[in-house]
């Protein structure tokens, strides 16, 4: 192979790392750390009026919903009698933390004007008529029943930016074109966007005695309506509305939005509800009915809080914990450098650089990541990056080991560090695939601490791959080509070829 | 360097691990029995983010701070390592916020008014509430169902990339070290903590990472041998040998660092936080290395050396010199040289075949003009 391409990635990725380690340095970033070792802002919420604790447990649900979205630091969710403890790590975003938190999601009912494909997940356009086709089911059941069209109910957890202005929209905005009340929100799971007007009703239609039952061999929903006229009267004052399909409400659907996010948007099938129940039929698995109901069900008793308040709260374990960990960390990362070279010579002087170019790399991103989302470095974290070095040390470990194989067969070092690169590339794609995937798909689908682990476990897996291919791979390759490499045994494996000759 | 180390650092072991795969098995099986019983027996010590306990608020005043809690914990013989101890503080003043697993009535009681009496305050001015677990049964349900999901997609990947029987044994290995982990935790009664569910993690993920690794070899080694009659129990013998010293070497790394986590960080230094976490992951990234060369591999041999085109090599299995020329020459050793060879290595001279059977092909000779 051609030296200056190795030549190239050698000197490029080397200077990378500087450059984004001085950058981080000269911008002032440096990782922020966890609740455990910094602390940082603890809100706590009481709730006032009346309330009932199933509503409760909703209300800390879509809490940490909302905490979950704010990045990937990990925060705690605490249930303090009856009052509710958030703790977020760091104090950087406190104002923006606490607006988040101290929102009150409340269920709220509006006709539906338009549905369309979400593009983007940006809530700018609703392009088109509406695409989709209305199963016309369940006419068949009562005269009180709403069809879902979508089925789609979920737990996304992406709000859409604009979502908290659900209330006060201008006139007519030329910007977007909305008319006065009228508002755009995401659905939670089905991908649309839907163009929605003014809110005319709340989930305090309902009583709070909401529940998922089986109707006919589906899961459905039964909301019983309040009566008089702060229930049974507004319902079926937008009911109506929707039914006759008019201007206001062409697509005769109602959505049920919490917290900014369209919940369900079923059907109007009757004029009017008389008799105080509505059925919501759809598509439902049983956890979505269920879901549903539980919606419907905070809906009818919102869970108001006081005013949030603030305070500042220390480590658990504190700066001692954090530096004991890092020196104890670092005095192993020397005693495993110790035995490398003892083992593989000169080329452990690769490892070295190797593993202080993916640190720099590593710094870099954490602090860069601390100041923009909010990541936070608990203790956790720490170690599993002090695990991390054993699994990058193994990269080496296995290139070095096939290099050291070719060259007792007799090849020439330079021939196998080339021949050995090839086949300890691919071992090393297919392993670190598997722990990436892995990460992946637990930070996808976890929160909290366990979401914490697997970003770090990707990160310092993405920084194996980039540094054996960009670093370890011309570095060994070009010390292989070394006069000084080359001369007598500095692998501490001499070729075969003259004993298998001799005997 | 004595003869055997010299091997080992060659890659020229032979030792037979396929053939005492049963040893290895039987160990699994008990410890892993031994986990269950003590599962089922006294299951795990869930600290207070999973089960909830008392927190206690005290304003900062008279004699109080940190270590005088401390103290009072302490002579009330609650203080363990799940305790969270915290300063809170606002423009009307400081508390400090005791967080402890559930207790008595009389000991909430005796721990309240021995806080009032170092605050120098009354014993309503020390509140007391209950506290919910921060870890909720949905964060514990949502976990699992990301296990799950993770399984699957990485059996999918193994099969796609090698070949399904890997998938199995990969995932049974790892079920095995993090079993054995658990097993620990629940034997010597460590508190869990979320702390230790990642190590837990980390550990499942290096135990992933070793087998795949080994994998690799085999895989390599199968295409290899796929001209000769080789039976399967000889492939994994042959790639466990040769990835022998890789291994080691590899858990070596992982394991200092750990090491010098316990047993200076929480040793020398005094970080008690770090103590089981360290030990988890010692634990952990120990059977995460046996586990690959003394469960998954022969587990794959177990499950291949059934399909067709192995059945007919069962049970065989080349020792020794045998062992040495399959794996430097890619072909099995005639009958008759084997005998030689068996003979040769009873008198103690190694007897290393001519390198051009060494090769696939021979090194091309070095250019004299061009460096």
């Amino acid at each position: 192979m051609n030296r200056r391409p190795l030549l190239i990635s050698f000197v490029g990725i080397v200077i990378l790392a500087a450059c984004l380690f001085g950058g981080n340095l000269a911008a002032g970033n440096t990782p922020s750390l966890g609740l455990d070792l910094q602390g940082g802002a603890s809100v706590t919420m009481t709730p006032k009026g009346t309330y009932d604790a199933a509503a409760l447990t909703v209300a800390v649900d879509i809490i940490r919903q909302r905490v979950d979205s704010i990045g990937v630091a990990e925060p705690e969710i605490i249930r303090q009698g009856d009052t509710v403890v958030v703790n977020l790590p760091g104090v950087k975003d406190q104002q923006q933390a606490l607006e988040l938190v101290g929102r009150t999601g409340a269920v709220e009912m509006r006709p539906v004007v338009k549905m369309a494909e979400n593009p983007n997940n940006t809530t700018t356009t609703v392009a088109g008529a509406t695409t989709t086709t209305v199963k016309g089911a369940g006419a068949d059941i009562t005269t009180s029943t709403l069809a879902q069209p979508t089925g789609g109910l979920g737990s996304a957890r992406h709000i859409a930016a604009d979502s908290t202005t659900t209330t006060t929209v201008p006139a007519v905005d030329p910007a977007t074109g909305l008319a006065e009340g009228q508002t755009v929100l995401p659905g939670r799971k089905d991908g649309l966007v839907y163009l929605l007007g003014p809110a005319e009703a709340s989930g305090e239609v309902f009583s709070n005695d909401s529940k998922a039952e089986v109707s006919n061999g589906a899961w459905v929903v039964v909301a019983k309506l309040k009566s008089g006229a702060a229930g049974e009267d507004q319902w079926n004052a937008l009911a109506g509305k929707c039914y006759a399909g008019g201007a206001e409400c062409p697509t005769k659907q109602i959505a049920i939005i919490l917290d900014g996010e369209v919940i369900s948007a079923p059907v109007v099938q009757a004029p009017s509800f008389d008799n105080g129940s509505v059925q919501i039929s759809g598509s439902f698995t049983e956890k979505e009915a269920n879901e549903l109901a539980r919606v419907l069900q905070f809906g009818a008793v919102p869970v108001q809080f006081d005013i949030p308040t603030v305070q500042t709260v220390s480590a658990t374990l504190g700066k001692d914990s954090l530096r004991a960990a890092v020196i104890s960390g670092l005095i192993g990362v020397l005693l495993v450098l110790v035995f490398l070279l003892f083992y593989y010579r000169v080329l452990a002087l690769v490892v070295v650089g190797g593993l202080t170019v993916s640190g720099l790399l590593l710094w870099s991103v954490i602090s860069w990541l601390s100041k923009t989302n909010g990541l936070a470095l608990t203790l956790s974290g720490v170690a599993g990056i002090i695990v991390s070095i054993g699994v990058t040390v193994d990269s080496y470990v296995v290139f070095f080991e096939k290099i050291k194989d070719d060259v007792q067969s007799g090849r020439t070092l330079r021939n196998s560090a080339a021949r050995g690169f090839e086949s300890a590339w691919r071992t090393i794609l297919a392993a670190d695939t598997v722990s990436f995937i892995g990460a992946l798909i637990l930070w996808w689908l976890t929160v909290g601490s366990v979401r914490g682990f697997a970003f770090f476990l990707g990160l310092s897996t993405l920084s194996d791959i980039v540094v054996s291919y960009f670093f370890t791979r011309p570095a060994v390759l070009l010390l292989a080509r070394t006069q000084f490499m080359n001369r007598g045994r500095v692998l501490g494996v001499a070729p075969s070829t003259s004993e298998a000759v001799s005997s | 360097m004595s003869g055997g180390l010299k091997r080992l650092y060659r890659g020229e072991t032979t030792i037979n691990f396929y053939g005492r795969k049963n040893v290895g098995f039987i160990a699994s099986g008990l410890l892993v029995l031994i986990t269950l019983i003590s599962l089922f027996a006294q299951g795990l010590n869930l600290g207070i983010d999973f089960k909830g306990g008392v927190a206690f608020e005290v304003p900062v005043q008279g004699a109080i701070s940190t270590t005088v809690v401390e103290e009072v914990l302490k002579s009330e013989n609650v203080l363990g390592d799940g305790i969270k101890i915290q300063t809170l503080k606002s423009e009307s003043g400081s508390r400090i916020r005791i967080q402890l697993g559930d207790q008595t009535p009389e000991k909430r009681t005796a721990i309240q008014t021995a806080l009032a009496e170092k605050a120098k305050l009354t014993v309503n001015d020390v509140s007391v509430s209950t506290v919910s677990s921060t870890w909720g049964r949905s964060i514990t349900m949502k976990a699992v169902k990301a296990l799950l999901v993770f399984f699957l997609v990485v059996s999918i990947f193994i099969s796609f990339r090698f070949e399904w029987r890997m998938a199995v044994s990969a995932i049974v290995a790892m079920a095995h070290d993090v079993a054995i982990s658990v097993g620990l935790y629940s034997v010597l009664g460590l508190e869990v903590t979320p702390a230790t569910v990642v190590a837990f993690l980390t550990i499942l993920g290096f135990s992933l990472y070793d087998t795949i690794v080994v994998f690799d070899k085999v895989h390599e080694n199968t295409s290899r041998f796929s001209g000769s009659k080789v039976s399967y129990g000889d492939v994994v013998n042959v790639s466990m040998n040769q990835v022998l010293m890789r291994s080691l070497n590899t858990s070596l790394a992982a394991v200092l660092p750990v090491l010098s986590l316990l047993v200076l960080g929480s040793g020398v230094f005094g970080a008690v936080a770090l103590r089981e976490f360290a030990l988890a992951l010692l634990v952990g990234l120990a059977t995460g290395a046996y586990s690959s060369i003394y469960i998954a591999t022969p587990l794959l041999g177990l499950l291949k050396e059934r399909s067709a085109q192995y059945v007919s090599g069962r049970g065989q299995l080349s020792l020794g010199a045998d062992m040495e020329h399959l794996m430097s020459t890619g072909a099995p050793m005639s009958r008759r040289a084997s005998a030689s060879a068996s003979a040769a290595a009873g008198t103690g001279t190694a007897v290393r075949p001519p390198v051009d059977a060494i090769l696939s092909h021979p090194p091309r000779p070095r250019k004299k003009s061009r460096r």
